[in-house]
């Protein structure tokens, strides 16, 4: 979400910047008589030949509440945090996404596992780890023992319950 | 510009689409009181007065475009420049006998950046000073190498900090650390 906005922002930057310019340059030259840029005459026959009950309106009009209903819930919902409170004293915080990839491979480490996949979520000011990957249910414990190990090593504090998934490898047909 | 600032500004945007389609849908079907649906986008009335009112209507309407132009400039302008608020110029100090201690505030931030990089499991550092000088915000990214101790690590930010505290006589209002660990695995 943090990307689109700054992508979107540019983009609006961009529209705002060009319009703007382009709509002072019209409005001077149109205010000095000389010839203008842009023919706006097929502009101003589409705005005076449409009505407002006309299904065209409706159909932009419905558009624009949608796109401003989605925008508005989307920057309203909670965000996944960038980085991760480790200590409540010495302001010390760790990257989501490196704690993530830390314990994936950490989890990948174990005998028997392939492809582990972590995502680590807040819940009441502790950390819930939540581990997916492939490979023989028996390795459960020894994945919960390595991601303890891993956040241990990271100076992480202790986590809740660590979610582990496990899904078995599929056999070649 | 911030998280936080594109998420304000989006909520804006946001809200101006729901108030203009919500009006526009609500005069094109006739809820709206005043506005009737059989009428023209642009009715013949208002162009009449738009040319009577020329040539302050298109001057009015420059002066809209250029604001408008001014204000995607500063917006791209605040999107290059990255989040702002960084603390420049200098620290004042006043001494006990007569004269003042003067220091540059991006000279304090590269010294802990050297500081914080003597350690061997700091790869990267980076400070930023922002708030008032005698009590400044200190905002820390460090970024460690795969095998660096991370206990070890804290410990030497932590230590880093107390020498910038006690040199620069400037204790940090609050402290943010953060740490980006590299992948255990190339």
């Amino acid at each position: 979400m943090r990307s689109a906005n700054r992508v979107a922002s540019l983009l609006l930057a961009s529209a705002l910047l060009i319009g703007g310019a382009m709509l002072a340059l019209q409005a001077l030259l149109l205010t000095l008589d000389r010839p203008t840029p842009l023919d706006t005459a097929g502009w101003f026959d589409a705005l005076s030949g449409t009505r407002w009950r006309d299904p065209t309106v409706q159909t932009v009009a419905g558009g624009a509440l949608l796109l401003g209903l989605a925008i508005l819930v989307a920057q309203l919902r909670r965000w996944t945090p960038v980085r991760l409170r480790a200590d409540e004293r010495d302001g010390w915080y760790l990257h989501r996404r490196c704690v993530e990839r830390r314990l994936a491979d950490a989890a990948s480490a174990v005998p028997g596992v392939r492809r582990a996949r972590v995502r680590v979520r807040r819940r009441g000011g502790q950390w819930r780890p939540r581990v997916r990957a492939t490979g023989d249910p028996a390795a459960r414990a020894e994945i919960e023992f390595a991601v303890h190990q891993e956040l241990h090593r990271l100076t992480a504090p202790r986590p809740g319950r660590i979610d582990v998934r496990l899904l078995p490898r599929r056999r070649p047909a | 510009m911030t998280n936080a600032g594109h998420r304000l500004l989006w909520t804006i945007v946001a809200l101006l689409l729901i108030a203009v389609g919500a009006a526009a849908l609500a005069a094109s079907l006739g809820a709206l009181p005043g506005a009737d649906p059989a009428a023209v986008l642009l009715s013949a009335d208002l162009v009449d007065r738009w040319r009577m009112a020329a040539p302050w209507s298109t001057l009015a309407a420059a002066v809209a475009g250029a604001l408008f132009a001014l204000a995607g400039q500063r917006l791209l302008v605040r999107e290059a420049r990255g989040p702002g608020g960084t603390l420049r110029g200098t620290l004042s100090h006043p001494g006990r006998r007569p004269g003042r201690t003067r220091l540059a505030a991006d000279v304090l931030a590269d010294a802990l950046v050297r500081d914080l990089t003597g350690n061997p499991g700091v790869r990267r550092a980076r400070v930023v000073l922002t708030g008032p000088p005698p009590h400044p915000d200190l905002w820390i990214r460090v970024d460690l190498t795969a095998d660096a101790p991370a206990a070890g690590v804290r410990e030497h930010v932590r230590a880093a900090v107390r020498r910038f505290a006690a040199t620069t006589d400037c204790q940090p209002a609050h402290l943010d650390v953060t740490a980006r660990i590299e992948p255990s695995r190339p």
